[in-house]
């Protein structure tokens, strides 16, 4: 699918918006020239930066600060391109194509939901930690506020479980446990493109004294530990891959 | 030796990665009882350095001993608990809601409990998404490659009804070409295979 074949779908007299057509352009990278200039954000610049969250959210090993603007967004686009197919036959060949698209797209944002959840659950103490620490500061949170809501869930039916696993003896110190979590690895090793450039950033290799620079051009792709760029990744100066 | 069986636990737990062996009561209650002896000890024998002040120094090696098995005996009795918990909710994943009877008759009834209020916490999640009514994050599990796939029916299913309204009838042994969304569940359900050329 490239670029001619959704204007096809737009000179074609059938009923479809251009919201309908407009994604069905796989290469996110080009401009859509359907899109129309009134719009805040088109139907592909979303797409693009759902994929973008979606690879960074994918390759980062902490969780990074949550996007429900992208994903609401998308999700209202999905919904109504599938109310648009409904109204297509069913022996139509559009209507398969875009079918497909819809597919691809609920697979990109269930998939991102999906990574952060398991993030959730699995360095749920340290994450919940962070947010408290975030929220004393008055820092924008990284979660949802749906998010937010099932870490703590979670957190207390896992301590729920762990009381009555333990509660064979009264006088137990409880909290031992809870000192000693899991923590995700920030010093493990990410692919990395830059979007723009970059000068000066500082290589962490775990110790202080002798800090290395190293400059990104654009587009340039880098392997490094994610410490080292995890500010650029969170303000989406880079892109992991 | 203190602490053999606590780490038999966690040998189990790491024998059966992907599958949920039946919840060990006996060993875990043996080591709950090794706990509880050594933690008496330690109370006997702090009770008497306190009451006789006549060498108390000498008490201390065999309290410490003590003390770091008893540590040890919980780190690993909570290593099998959440290794089975990470387990079981992989199979929410799987299966849905409901665990298949061979599955549920592993679980303690605290793992029980924990997995249904995992399941409702993780279902209001799943409402709050968007703006109507929710996402199923259960679907679209897996990158689309087309839109029908061929599948075969495993068992003699009876009537099952397809996304767009039309009730089939599944018998074991045939052989269909469906959309991919109606198959994804009876897939992961064992009553398809998907038969990939």
């Amino acid at each position: 699918m490239d670029d001619s074949m959704g204007e096809q779908f737009d000179d074609s007299d059938l009923n479809i918006t251009e919201e309908v057509a407009a994604p069905t352009t796989q290469d996110f990278g080009l401009d859509d020239i359907n899109t129309s200039d009134t719009e805040a954000l088109t139907a592909s610049q979303v797409i693009e930066l759902m994929e973008s969250a979606w690879l960074n959210e994918k390759f980062s090993p902490e969780i990074l600060p949550h996007k429900t603007e992208i994903v609401d967004c998308l999700l209202g686009q999905i919904s109504y391109m599938e109310e648009n197919l409904e109204n297509l036959e069913s022996n139509d060949f559009q209507k398969s194509l875009h079918q497909m698209e819809t597919y691809r797209l609920r697979y990109l944002v269930t998939s991102y939901l999906r990574i952060r959840l398991e993030k959730i659950e699995m360095f749920n103490y340290e994450i919940l930690k962070q947010e408290e620490v975030r929220e004393e500061k008055n820092e924008e949170s990284y979660l949802s506020a749906g998010e937010l809501q099932f870490a703590k869930e979670y957190k207390e039916n896992l301590e729920q479980h762990f009381d009555n696993v333990l509660s064979f003896w009264p006088g137990l110190p409880p909290d031992d446990w809870k000192k000693e979590y899991i923590k995700p690895n920030l010093h493990s090793f990410v692919f990395l493109k830059s979007k723009t450039e970059i000068e000066g950033v500082i290589i962490d290799d775990g110790n202080e004294e002798d800090g290395d620079l190293v400059d990104f051009k654009n587009g340039s792709q880098m392997i490094i530990s994610y410490n080292s760029v995890s500010n650029l990744v969170k303000k989406g100066d880079v892109q992991l891959i | 030796m203190f602490g053999e069986k606590a780490v038999e636990l966690v040998k189990e737990v790491n024998r059966n990665k992907d599958s949920l062996s039946p919840y060990n009561t006996d060993l875990i209650e043996q080591v709950n009882k090794e706990i509880c002896g050594l933690i008496e000890q330690n109370m006997e024998d702090a009770n008497a350095s306190i009451a006789g002040s006549s060498n108390t120094a000498a008490y201390i090696p065999t309290v410490n001993v003590r003390h770091l098995s008893v540590q040890r005996n919980l780190r690993c009795l909570l290593s099998y608990h959440h290794n089975r918990v990470r387990c079981l909710r992989n199979m929410r994943w799987e299966f849905g809601s409901l665990l298949p009877p061979e599955i549920k008759s592993n679980l303690s009834s605290s793992e029980a409990a924990w997995f249904s209020s995992y399941s409702t916490s993780l279902a209001k999640y799943m409402r709050s998404i968007g703006d109507d009514g929710g996402v199923n994050l259960g679907a679209d599990m897996k990158p689309p490659k087309s839109l029908y796939i061929e599948v075969r029916c495993l068992l003699d299913y009876g009537k099952h009804q397809l996304g767009d309204g039309t009730v089939i009838l599944l018998k074991k042994n045939t052989r269909y070409y469906l959309p991919r969304t109606d198959c994804e569940e009876l897939i992961r359900l064992e009553i398809f295979e998907h038969l990939i050329n």
